[in-house]
């Protein structure tokens, strides 16, 4: 309790409410400790009036309340005063005025009130050369009082007037007569002396903003202007003048003088028991309840939109669960369920946002941590096939740190870890590779020329041959089938296009390469040539490398572990026989590229090759052939290495891939594939020697995987038996491929 | 509360009634006015649209019988009807949270049900009702506008010293709040109202105003006597006391 109100209250009050008082208050501790002190302080007051004791009594009661020292904790900081031009509440003039407080009183009242660093305006009546003089007409600032026919005079020492120039004497600046605003410096309560000051420093602070010296009569303060009209006429009341003013009419001044009485609107005061708003129990308020009724209501809609969505109805519980969130926004049940909608639904990137939203208003939540590590998995899982393998992995960790029990996470990012560590492994070896190709390059360059010395014998086939270059890009085609129908499914058009450009580029090659027969060193020019990207070449060196080192078959089977390889091979083989003049020297490398091109999206091509040969339809069967029996065998490994060898994919997609058909899927398909080719090539057999020979070819490429040996016998073999529906050239032509292969894969054993 | 069917009573409310049935009322009224201001702090209303719904509140009793219409339902309709004259809009979801809970303390918030939406409809019809039985002259002048010019002025009669340790402010603004208690607001102007609740609220702490040729509170309120001012305080202090009575 405030001692000193309540002693101001019964100095006031007198005797008689001490007693009240004492006799209200008995149980209250607090003012059991002030008594005493209270009983000392005079009692006895000014000019009795008669006080009715029920007042006395209200005080007494309500002393707990009145006296309580919450209420100065209430009171506002020191804003900013700033004149307003606009009115947000009525600017009265000083009461004073209306109550015609006689002459000495005011002047007291004046004196006693003005503290250093309020405001008021005089006007000057003298200029000395120690100062000026003003006669002050009223206050500023946050006094109101009544002052001018006071005729108070106040001092302002030249050494408290800013100088406006360096040598101007600042006194010159003012003249008698003009309105001053000044800050008042001292006061001399006793002597009634009052010093002024135009340094913006002489002010308080929250009066900082006003401007001191020379002010025009607009700028006078509206309760004096006011003021002015009120004692002109006596007809205007203090009512009359408060409501005619605008400021009363705004509808918001209530608030805006709360604020500067600071009374709260919040935390209301009152003076009745029962209404002490710190009582109230916080529950008890509308937005509480109304936070816990939203969660009730949200919590009955989840409930019929699980049962919709275990009813298969997945829009209806959608419906359901986005009502509940719109009724209550952090809702974790509905954000959990809503989640497994959308996990269920694939937008799992949805799923993981609400999962997380939910985790985050409940970190504990069981089923939306379960689902967020499955969710998580998932999507690493989708990402890992999208190559995006370092995402993956964070989504895997991500899972494991959540839940570090989740059995499919460590998995998969094990899984990951291997698969990144491959294509690691496999950039490596191809790197490797490629050197070592440019090694075998050599090698096999030389083998190419002694072959083209013996073909040069037989020149006139090759001829023939090559006349029938359009057939031989149709068999080369054939050939490359195997790789077309590996991931020929989706590639027709870019077959097409990879066809007409390889067969254009063929055949300009077939006058490069004669024009280059002997040359060895001249090799890396004939990379360049193929349209793809370097990406795809320098697989597709890579492939080659494979093929020598796996002794791949000749005859254009290619014992391509990969797929990649058997087309490259195979083309290359064809390639070589197409370059009927013999010339080994467009050696495999040179086909490769190209060939792969052709070979990858050669299903269709084959169809299309220019100039409708009967092999076309034969082709065509075959190809289908192919496709099956290569679709049987490697559906799994097809999947990543098709995507992988369409042009302008990553290198390193090729190689993880290429790795990973190495390490893995090889061994368990290579006596299937051997198996099948045999049996699905008897089966697409036909008629017509390139057909047949072709079946007899498909089977041997897939003999590749094999034991080298195995499947060369059984080339020859096919081949020989082959043979004899062949026109002659073609003959030779294949019996020259399979040599050349069969040198390669030796070279490559060595 | 006991309440007796008789004539008098369905003449007219505002008429002459038994003692004891005034009494009885005025409790009745007492109470619903501590349901309608407690629910208004808990629903976050400001001081004038509270004023508001009491005023309505008590106007409608004025020409209405309690044994017609029910107190709490009207006060409910009236918070919601001050709310939209005073432009403090409430829904009538909150308004019935938090008057349940009220009236049942501790109890669930209400489910999305049929009960729910027949309270709302209710409490909405109600409010149509209190509309016509007021002529539809629903806007008032409230004395917390005067209050708060008058305590200005006062204020800048005084040392601010004096001014700031003493919660004249605070105390005035409770007095005036807390008279909604009772039909105060109806019977007086409200000019005369806030001078009469800064007039106790000086008095109560013993502050001295200068004196003039006119007293202050002449100043501020031309047409009031002290006699006025000291019938209203004395109509307040009741309303305390009957606070130990009703609650």
């Amino acid at each position: 309790m405030e001692r000193e109100l309540l002693r101001q209250c019964l100095a006031f009050h007198g005797q008689s409410l001490a007693a009240v008082l004492g006799s209200e208050q008995s149980e209250n501790e607090h003012f059991a400790l002030i008594q005493a002190d209270l009983s000392k302080a005079p009692q006895q007051r000014k000019d009795k009036k008669v006080d009715s004791s029920a007042v006395e009594q209200f005080i007494a009661r309500k002393a707990d309340l009145l006296f309580s020292s919450s209420w100065k904790s209430a009171a506002p900081a020191e804003e900013e005063w700033s004149e307003d031009t606009q009115e947000p509440y009525a600017i009265m003039p000083p009461l004073e005025l209306f109550m015609d407080v006689l002459f000495e009183e005011r002047r007291d009242l004046f004196y006693r009130d003005v503290e250093r660093g309020d405001i008021v305006v005089g006007r000057i009546n003298s200029i000395r050369d120690f100062g000026f003089f003003i006669t002050l007409i009223c206050t500023g600032g946050g006094l109101e009082r009544e002052i001018e026919d006071l005729e108070l005079t106040a001092l302002c020492p030249i050494r408290e007037v800013p100088s406006n120039g360096n040598h101007d004497d600042p006194l010159s600046y003012y003249q008698v007569g003009d309105l001053i605003r000044a800050g008042v410096k001292d006061i001399d309560r006793y002597h009634g002396k009052v010093t002024v000051s135009l340094q913006p420093f002489s002010l308080s602070p929250s009066l900082a903003k006003l401007k001191l010296g020379v002010i025009s009569a607009e700028d006078l303060p509206l309760h004096y202007s006011r003021g002015l009209k009120v004692a002109s006429s006596s007809s205007e009341t203090y009512e009359k003048v408060l409501e005619s003013s605008l400021g009363f009419s705004n509808p918001s001044n209530v608030e805006f003088l709360l604020g500067k009485l600071g009374i709260s609107e919040t935390h209301p005061p009152s003076l009745m028991r029962g209404l002490q708003s710190k009582n109230f129990c916080k529950e008890d308020y509308g937005t509480a309840i109304k936070k816990k009724q939203s969660a009730s209501w949200a919590l009955k809609c989840v409930k019929i939109g699980v049962d919709h969505f275990k009813s298969g109805r997945h829009v209806e519980a959608m419906n359901e669960y986005n009502k509940a969130l719109e009724m209550d926004a952090d809702n974790v049940e509905a954000l959990v369920a809503r989640g497994a909608l959308y996990a269920t639904k694939g937008s799992l990137v949805k799923a993981m946002d609400d999962f997380e939203l939910a985790l985050k208003s409940c970190p504990s939540h069981r089923n939306a941590k379960k689902y967020l590590c499955q969710t998580l998995v998932e999507r690493g899982g989708q990402l890992e096939e999208e190559e995006k393998l370092v995402t993956a992995e964070s989504l895997y960790r991500k899972a494991l740190a959540l839940d570090d029990t989740f059995k499919e996470a460590e998995d998969a990012l094990q899984r990951l870890q291997v698969h990144i560590q491959k294509s690691l492994k496999v950039r490596e070896e191809e790197a490797a590779k490629e050197q070592k190709k440019s090694k075998n390059v050599e090698t096999s360059a030389e083998k190419l020329r002694k072959i083209l010395k013996e073909e040069k014998r037989m020149k006139r086939k090759k001829r023939r041959l090559s006349s029938s270059s359009s057939s031989s890009s149709t068999s080369s085609s054939v050939s490359s089938d195997d790789d077309s129908s590996s991931d020929g499914r989706r590639k027709s058009k870019k077959r097409k296009r990879k066809r007409r450009r390889s067969s254009r580029s063929r055949k300009k090659r077939h006058r490069r390469v004669s024009s280059r027969d002997k040359s060895v060193g001249s090799k890396e020019e004939w990379y360049p040539a193929p349209a793809n990207t370097s990406a795809s070449f320098i697989n597709q060196k890579q492939e080659v490398a494979r093929l020598l080192d796996e002794q791949s078959l000749p005859d254009g089977s290619g014992g391509s572990q990969s797929r990649r390889s058997r087309p490259s091979i195979s083309s290359s083989s064809l390639e070589v026989m197409d370059d009927s003049r013999g010339r080994f020297e467009d050696d495999p490398f040179d086909g490769a590229p190209q060939q792969m091109e052709r070979g990858r999206g050669k299903g269709d091509g084959s169809l299309v090759s220019p100039g409708g040969r009967e092999s076309g339809p034969r082709e065509r069967k075959w190809s289908c052939g192919d496709r099956e029996v290569l679709g049987a065998q490697r559906k799994e490994s097809y999947s990543r290495p098709r995507e992988q060898e369409s042009p302008g994919k990553t290198r390193n997609k090729r190689h993880s891939s290429s790795s990973s058909s190495v390490a893995g899927p090889e061994s368990s398909h290579r006596p299937e594939s051997h198996a099948d080719g045999y049996k699905r090539s008897d089966s697409c057999r036909y008629g017509g020697g390139m057909g047949e020979s072709r079946d007899r070819l498909y089977p041997d490429e897939q003999d590749s995987r094999a034991s080298g040996d195995r499947s060369q016998n059984g080339m020859v073999s096919s081949q020989g038996s082959g043979r004899k529906n062949l026109p002659p050239h073609l003959l030779d032509i294949f019996s020259q491929i399979a040599q050349f292969e069969k040198e390669k894969l030796n070279k490559a054993k060595m | 509360m006991i309440k007796t069917k008789n004539y008098d009573k369905q003449e007219s409310a505002g008429g002459r009634k038994v003692e004891s049935e005034c009494n009885a009322d005025m409790k009745t009224h007492f109470r619903v006015c501590r349901f309608i201001m407690e629910t208004g702090v808990k629903l976050g209303m400001h001081s004038i649209p509270v004023a508001t719904a009491c005023a309505l509140y008590h106007r409608f009793f004025q020409s209405a019988s309690l044994q017609v219409y029910e107190p709490h339902l009207v006060a409910m309709s009236a918070m919601y009807l001050a709310g939209k004259v005073e432009e403090q809009h409430l829904r009538t979801r909150d308004i019935i949270n938090v008057c349940h809970r009220y009236l049942h303390a501790g109890s669930e918030p209400l489910e999305l049900d049929s009960k729910f939406w027949e309270l709302r409809d209710s409490v909405v019809q109600c409010e149509l009702l209190v509309l016509r039985q007021l002529n539809f002259h629903v806007s008032f002048q409230h004395p917390h506008k005067y209050l708060l010019h008058y305590l200005l002025s006062v204020k800048g009669i005084m040392n601010r010293h004096a001014w700031s340790r003493t919660p004249i402010a605070e105390t005035a603004w409770a007095l005036l709040k807390d008279s909604y208690h009772g039909p105060l607001c109806v019977h007086h102007p409200p000019q005369h109202l806030a001078l009469a609740v800064l007039y106790l609220a000086l008095h109560s702490y013993g502050v001295e105003v200068p004196q003039g040729a006119v007293e202050w509170w002449q100043v501020l309120c031309e047409d009031i006597t002290k006699a006025e001012i000291e019938s209203i305080i004395s109509e307040l202090l009741q309303l305390y006391d009957m606070e130990a009575k009703c609650t």
